[in-house]
């Protein structure tokens, strides 16, 4: 999601305990979604979701003055939306509401199959480009490489040697 | 595993008292992110983000108009 302003987060985090209500709100823009996301991930739930990142950001507002010096708010709100979906399963779980959903959506993701996903490595895509990912921007930059994407020097030698054969 | 075992489990691990095993599965758990859903367009993120905002912006302006008493000593440290 873009953000408004280009304003570093440090500085943002230095306004909120003048009680800089904008300051916040840039910050609840740039990582509203990502929280929200996450928590809809896990609880399967629109309303949880939203009231578990309006809560962590009002609490974030509520302690404005008493933020330590090292304040990391990536830091902060991992933690916090971590601890805060815990505690609505639990919650949830000690009122019995919605017994069933929980043991259709959030019980299978505790199964042994489904935690060892969590230890796998990330996929990695095969790429065209016989090079590293950090040569690729350099080498699409070059013209006439868009046309040719997938031609490397190896093939195109093959190539001249095979017509060269057939003549 | 059963609501019964699950409610234990997550009662224990916030009050701090699991035993390293349940805090490691419950952690995995925490971590493992399978994203088979499919990307909300654009429009749709941005109204959940104003909406996002939108009450946190309410929650501010409320407090604004009926602000909580501030002692002196959390007025000197807020400058600090």
């Amino acid at each position: 999601m873009m953000s408004r302003n280009f304003t570093p987060e440090q500085a943002l985090i230095d306004k909120l305990p003048f009680g800089d209500a904008t300051a916040l709100e840039e910050l609840s823009r740039r990582y509203g979604y990502s929280l929200y996301s996450y928590c809809l991930a896990k609880l399967n739930s629109h309303e949880d979701a939203k009231r578990i990142v309006r809560n962590i950001f009002i609490s974030l507002w509520e302690n404005r003055d008493r933020l330590p010096a090292d304040f990391s708010l990536s830091i902060h709100l991992y933690t916090e939306v971590r601890k805060a979906v815990v505690q609505c399963i639990n919650s949830k779980l000690k009122t019995s509401v919605n017994i069933p959903a929980i043991e259709k959506q959030i019980i299978p993701g505790f199964s042994i199959g489904a935690l060892q996903q969590a230890r796998q490595p990330v996929n990695t895509q095969k790429s065209l480009y016989p090079f590293s990912a950090s040569k690729k921007r350099n080498y699409e930059e070059q013209w006439w490489n868009r046309f040719i994407p997938a031609i490397s020097m190896k093939g195109l030698k093959h190539g001249l040697k095979s017509m060269l054969n057939f003549w | 595993m059963t609501t019964e075992v699950l409610k234990a489990k997550t009662g224990r691990y916030l009050r701090g008292e699991s035993v390293p095993a349940e805090t490691r599965q419950i952690q995995t758990w925490l971590s493992c992110i399978v994203d088979n859903k499919e990307a909300l367009p654009q429009k749709e993120k941005e109204k959940i983000e104003n909406e996002i905002v939108a009450e946190i912006q309410a929650y501010i302006e409320y407090t604004q108009i009926d602000p909580k008493p501030r002692y002196w000593w959390q007025k000197i440290t807020a400058l600090f």
